[in-house]
């Protein structure tokens, strides 16, 4: 018990090795029909290089893992949600034909219970992936991209759907408004350091944040307005940094909690960005997916990119997974 | 002129003695992919067509292997002829190659896609392959479910997609194109399947998926609107694996060169050949009918709180022409034909025989309601494989901004688009095999497509633009705006000039603002209103959309969550009834 309360209370254990996974599909010069060049999920060996890791799949948006045993990834992918286990070799489909073209998924680090998001509402299995149930109710739109537990509280969860921020406090019995009406989010993320503070990324109207654990967002500046906000990334290594990602927004870093914001793109090819990462090992480490160009890696914060591999790719979901040692 | 129509009969008499029987347009189609003319490799088609008739295993077992280590490509479009093949193989192939093609659904996972067609191919092979291996492991599938699963998962969907098909109609209904990949997955299960409930189902919804075709086919010209067609398969509407199907099954039309390979895998499978009820209801166009349809719209996931939403179609058929269409709006987010005019032809290779026009509409939010695409990559995904989604000269498509009504051979079509659309036009497509063309200064325009007069009346001003290859684009940039079309057989007047004249003595009034509004009196006699955004009158009476049959008419008959399906013909009469699994063929008195 007093090590999950420790789990709770810490975004990442202690002094663990993590390897990064990229969701991601290899689309420059693909076309429909053709062969899939190697996609779905790659991840970074200690020797810097990219490796894919089963099957090739086109569409594969997000994936988490349940830290009492990260050696099991759970992906959001079109045809289900995948258990991804053997090193990333062995897949099982947990879903069936009852849901399709998966957004995102978390799991609830309090409780092992893994929640998805897909195109009609959010399931929960409260048991491994055995069993599925709507978690959804009292929510009036269905189609929800983002979901994310708040990692204190078992079964409290926040969503964005297209029409807004929603919050529940009972594993998706019922939901509340939270904010951003009106828009449709895309992406929605918990401080690594102060679990009460969320930001979330919307299609069109910006940033929203939260100061209240998530009971209620607020518009936060102009950054992204106008634009679509693709990510989100807390640093782990620093309290107050944060950056996001998206097209036309390119990389934007805030050193103050997302009070100011600094675009980062010299050496990006372009500011047409899916994703964005801290490495939580290596202060200053930073990932970013250009549209069909490269996965670009940064050692200061973003001042400065390079190309680090996966051309002609998009990674939609970068995530950084304990190590497990057997 | 006599002589030439003398001879015109002799050619086509000809060709109609040429045509050989079901069996031989069966054996037809299969020899074209079992001996291609092309000394390409083999594919799949190739290899399934071959083992058919139980030719070269040898060939096919080492080709098979030459493409499953290239690894395999396509998803559902790799699942079902390797299904095909799998089960064609009945002991040719050999050891190596079957293990090579058990290995592959192990070590490729195809994805399940987001379209109807790619679910029921999905899980038809998914159903039809664990059937085979019966008792495989999880570890032994690519999505580590175990056969008895895949099984399962399979045939709860399959039968899923039957009930709402039968109760709701099609999603992706009527399409002159993906109509084959239904009737592909069907034919399999018909001759596959060992449960007999799937194999008598999957038979039934052959004769209703062929009933949906032959009530709306023109002598093996499959006619709109259409759920999704090509761009240039709207124009030669024949050039359709529609086609291919209309021929193997009633000998109507011309099959493609070669026919395309999803009439291939249905001939390999069940071949089966339609009753004679569905024969009759195909080329039977003695006398002029109208046909409804009730479909219903793609999975809208986004922007709707229901999600199908309903497709009411009508179609008038008679033998020189058919008109038809869908009451407008975007019911699909890419390849919708929502209407058109479409005339009989002799030979309809080449030639371009339909006219319409729409709203050149795409947007995000469209697409977004059907699709799951990040925002800033949608329309670009989109073009990406349907090259003109997004261009203002393009020819298929729907519009939120389009509303249609017909009656009989009368379409009135309406548009009002908001200020600030992309596109802010409408298009018309005036096929370069019209004849007699003229504008009349009376507004109307007036030609002839084979035997179908056609009167067309646009309500704005409009000038005409080119199109590569032949034939004009009628161009209308004006927001409000409209087309009232009205048509009528060569047999029913004298000439051309009387044609126009009796147009022009018809009533027709029309208004732009504050909404398009027409009420005109058809050549038919009906008193017609239509208003954009209300519901068209007849005579006075609005159009009964809460009672839209799944079928109507005088061929096939279907009553919405019926699950049933009557065809009748003289005194045959077929009835479908998919909640008791029985077909009664019980004649009229």
């Amino acid at each position: 018990m007093r090590w999950l309360l420790l789990l709770a209370l810490l975004p990442y254990p202690a002094r663990a090795q993590f390897t990064l996974y990229a969701c991601m599909v290899t689309s420059k010069g693909y076309v429909v029909g053709a062969k899939l060049p190697p996609s779905g999920i790659f991840f970074k060996t200690p020797a810097g290089e990219w490796r894919h890791a089963g099957f090739n799949h086109p569409f594969i948006n997000a994936l988490d893992y349940d830290p009492r045993d990260p050696s099991v990834l759970y992906v959001a992918a079109g045809n289900g949600l995948i258990r991804v286990s053997g090193g990333g070799e062995r897949w099982r489909i947990l879903t069936g034909s009852d849901v399709t073209e998966l957004q995102d998924v978390a799991v609830d680090p309090n409780s092992g219970d893994i929640y998805f998001t897909h195109t009609q509402g959010i399931r929960v299995s409260r048991d491994g992936g055995a069993t599925w149930s709507d978690a959804s109710a009292g929510l009036h739109s269905k189609y929800t991209q983002a979901i994310r537990v708040d990692r204190r509280r078992k079964g409290v969860l926040i969503a964005g759907n297209e029409e807004g921020i929603f919050r529940s406090e009972n594993g998706g019995q019922s939901w509340k408004l939270a904010g951003a009406a009106g828009y449709q989010v895309l992406h929605v993320e918990q401080s690594t350091h102060d679990a009460c503070f969320w930001m979330a990324g919307t299609q069109g109207g910006g940033l929203f944040t939260s100061t209240d654990c998530g009971a209620t967002f607020e518009s936060s500046g102009d950054l992204g307005v106008g634009r679509n906000v693709a990510d989100i990334a807390f640093d782990p290594t620093a309290q107050k940094r944060v950056a996001v990602a998206g097209w036309g927004i390119g990389i934007a870093v805030s050193d103050d909690g997302g009070k100011t914001w600094e675009e980062r793109n010299a050496g990006l090819p372009s500011t047409r960005v899916w994703s964005v990462a801290f490495d939580p090992t290596h202060p200053g480490r930073m990932y970013a997916s250009v549209h069909e160009e490269a996965l670009y890696i940064s050692q200061d914060y973003g001042h400065t990119w390079r190309k680090d591999g996966l051309e002609g790719s998009r990674v939609w979901r970068m995530r950084f997974v304990p190590e497990v040692k057997r | 002129m006599k002589r030439l129509a003398g001879l015109t009969l002799i050619a086509c008499a000809a060709l109609h003695a040429a045509t050989p029987d079901f069996a031989g347009r069966v054996r037809f189609t299969i020899d074209a992919y079992a001996h291609p003319k092309s000394t390409a490799p083999l594919g799949y088609a190739n290899i399934a067509a071959k083992l058919k008739l139980h030719e070269d295993p040898a060939l096919c077992s080492r080709r098979l292997e030459e493409l499953l280590a290239a690894g395999p490509t396509g998803d559902m479009f790799w699942m079902f002829p390797v299904t095909a093949i799998a089960y064609l193989d009945q002991g040719q192939l050999t050891e190596s190659a079957r293990g090579a093609l058990s290995r592959a659904w192990r070590t490729y996972m195809p994805y399940r896609g987001d379209t109807e067609n790619h679910w029921l191919l999905y899980y038809t092979s998914m159903y039809l392959m664990a059937q085979l291996w019966p008792d495989r492991a999880g570890a032994e599938w690519f999505n580590g479910k175990s056969s008895r699963e895949n099984r399962e998962e399979a045939e709860s969907w399959i039968n899923g997609w039957v009930k709402l098909t039968t109760t709701r109609g099609q999603g992706e209904y009527d399409s002159p194109h993906y109509m084959g990949l239904y009737l592909l997955s069907m034919s399999y299960l018909a001759e596959w399947a060992h449960d007999p409930a799937m194999k008598k189902r999957a038979g039934m919804m052959l004769d209703y998926l062929i009933a949906d075709y032959a009530a709306e086919s023109l002598d093996g010209v499959f006619v709109g609107a259409h759920s999704r067609v090509y761009d240039h398969p709207a124009l030669e509407k024949w050039n359709n694996v529609s086609s291919d199907f209309g021929w193997v099954w009633f000998g109507q039309g011309y099959p493609m060169s070669p026919p395309d390979n999803y009439v291939l895998f249905y001939t390999v499978a069940s071949a089966y050949q339609p009753p004679e009820v569905l024969r009759l209801i195909a080329t039977d166009r003695d006398r002029p009918y109208t046909h409804y349809e009730r479909k219903r719209t793609r999975n809208r996931w986004r922007f709707f709180d229901d999600l199908h939403g309903p497709v009411y179609k009508t179609t008038y058929m008679r033998r020189e022409y058919a008109v038809s269409s869908d009451q407008g709006g975007t019911l699909q987010p890419i390849q919708e034909h929502s209407w058109d005019v479409t005339w009989h032809v002799p030979d309809p290779r080449g030639v371009e025989n339909t006219l319409f026009t729409l709203h050149p509409y795409s947007s995000l939010h469209e697409l977004q309601t059907y699709f799951t695409f990040p925002p800033d990559q949608g329309i670009a995904e989109v073009v990406s494989s349907k090259k003109s989604y997004d261009s203002p000269d393009k020819f298929v498509g729907g519009s939120p901004y389009e509303e249609i009504f017909q009656n009989e051979d009368t379409v009135i079509v309406l548009y009002d688009i908001p200020e600030g659309t992309r596109f802010p036009h409408i298009n018309g497509f005036f096929s370069k095999d019209l004849a007699e063309v003229r504008e009349d200064p009376s507004g109307w325009i007036f030609a002839r497509g084979g035997d179908a007069l056609i009167a067309c009346h646009p309500l704005q001003p409009y000038t005409w633009k080119p199109i590569e290859g032949g034939g004009r684009r009628l161009f209308s940039p004006y927001l409000r705006n409209g087309m009232v079309v009205q048509v009528a057989a060569r047999s029913e007047f004298p000439d051309m000039d009387a044609f126009r004249r009796a147009i022009l003595g018809l009533k027709l009034e029309y208004r732009l603002s504050p909404a398009p509004h027409v009420r005109m009196v058809s050549l038919r006699g009906r008193t017609l209103e239509f208003t954009y955004g209300e519901t068209p009158r007849v005579n006075g009476v609005a159009l009964d959309y809460a009672h839209w049959p799944l079928f109507g008419g005088p061929f096939v008959r279907a009553d919405v969550d019926s699950e049933r399906l009557e065809m009748r013909h003289g005194n045959l009469r077929r009835t479908l009834d998919f909640h008791t699994l029985t077909v009664a063929d019980s004649p009229l008195r």
